[in-house]
């Protein structure tokens, strides 16, 4: 490894964002080396398929390159080209969905444990995620991997926000009932008058 | 407070994300990616600046603003003569002048060349730099 690339490697990421805005891709490279599995993490998790993933993290960053000068520091750069990827998504994702779909519609309820016993039912985000409908798992996947508010949601998936308040909300009781099956909505209830 | 608690767990595992055995390939192929749009958009840049170069070149040879040129050269030329002539002072200079010397036309159409590669060096050092 060359001294300049040790540099880039121990430096920090403000750091390299402001080598990147003068126009340096080594620098740039350097930052998509340490976010690039986070970024295509989290469009896994939305529901693209990796090859998908790939192609869309990899516009998130050639845009974000693209933009680089309007990134403030504000947030962490991680952070930032999260809520890029997720908006390239949605905008793949309702080109290639009916957008009704995003529309609320009566859901057939699903018993969350099904099939789980004790220590089992505990199971990683990856795993219950995929027990979510598309678009639950599109709107919990932006709100809390995209850092995009309800109101951002709602934008980016030109849907009602109310639709979205409320697909957020099913689906993090399903994930709760996944993840932490003790806690159900009753329980909680109980906790909060309690 | 276990809402929030769930939501806080929620936040902590999305940002958890493991690091995937390819990241070093993706990042390759991003910056492979990132070279190849730099390539096109300096051939590009390169490309537009030659075509308006030549489409400039042709609009003025076709205006024939060369010729016009060409013209004032030698009335500014014979004029100059003309007045150097008549000062006596300037005689042995005007003598000079009168055989070919370095201040008629043909100087001004060589430093309007060398203007001319001047200007050519610094656009394909822009480019380069760009």
């Amino acid at each position: 490894m060359s001294p300049a690339q040790s540099a880039r490697a121990s430096a920090h990421d403000l750091d390299l964002v402001a080598q990147a805005v003068t126009g340096s891709r080594e620098a740039f490279g350097e930052l998509v080396r340490r976010h690039g599995s986070a970024v295509r993490g989290l469009l896994r998790r939305m529901g693209a398929d990796p090859a998908l993933a790939d192609d869309l993290a990899q516009d998130a960053f050639l845009a974000a390159f693209e933009q680089i000068a309007d990134f403030r520091g504000e947030g962490t750069f991680q952070a930032w080209v999260k809520r890029i990827a997720a908006r390239l998504y949605v905008k793949r994702w309702r080109r290639d969905v009916r957008l009704d779909v995003v529309a609320e519609t009566p859901e057939a309820e699903q018993d969350p444990a099904e099939g789980q016993t004790g220590a089992a039912a505990r199971i990683d985000l990856d795993e219950a995620l995929k027990t979510l409908s598309p678009v639950e798992r599109v709107c919990v996947s932006l709100c809390y991997g995209g850092g995009l508010s309800h109101a951002e949601a709602a934008q980016a998936l030109n849907a009602p926000l109310g639709t979205v308040k409320s697909h957020v909300k099913r689906g993090l009781d399903k994930l709760r009932a996944r993840m932490a099956p003790g806690v159900t909505p009753e329980t909680r209830e109980s906790a909060a008058h309690g | 407070m276990a809402d929030r608690t769930f939501e806080m767990e929620l936040d902590r595992q999305f940002g958890d994300h493991p690091i995937l055995p390819d990241a070093e390939l993706f990042a390759q192929r991003f910056a492979e990616r990132l070279d190849r749009g730099w390539t096109f958009r300096r051939l590009l840049i390169g490309g537009l600046g030659l075509a308006g170069g030549l489409i400039g070149a042709g609009q003025v040879l076709g205006s024939g603003l060369l010729s016009r040129l060409h013209t004032i050269s030698a009335q500014s030329d014979a004029l100059m003569k003309a007045g150097a002539a008549q000062l006596p002072v300037a005689r042995s200079v005007t003598a000079l002048l009168a055989d070919g010397s370095p201040l008629d036309g043909q100087v001004l159409w060589m430093s309007a060349g060398l203007a001319a590669l001047a200007i050519g060096l610094f656009v394909s050092r822009a480019i380069r730099e760009i």
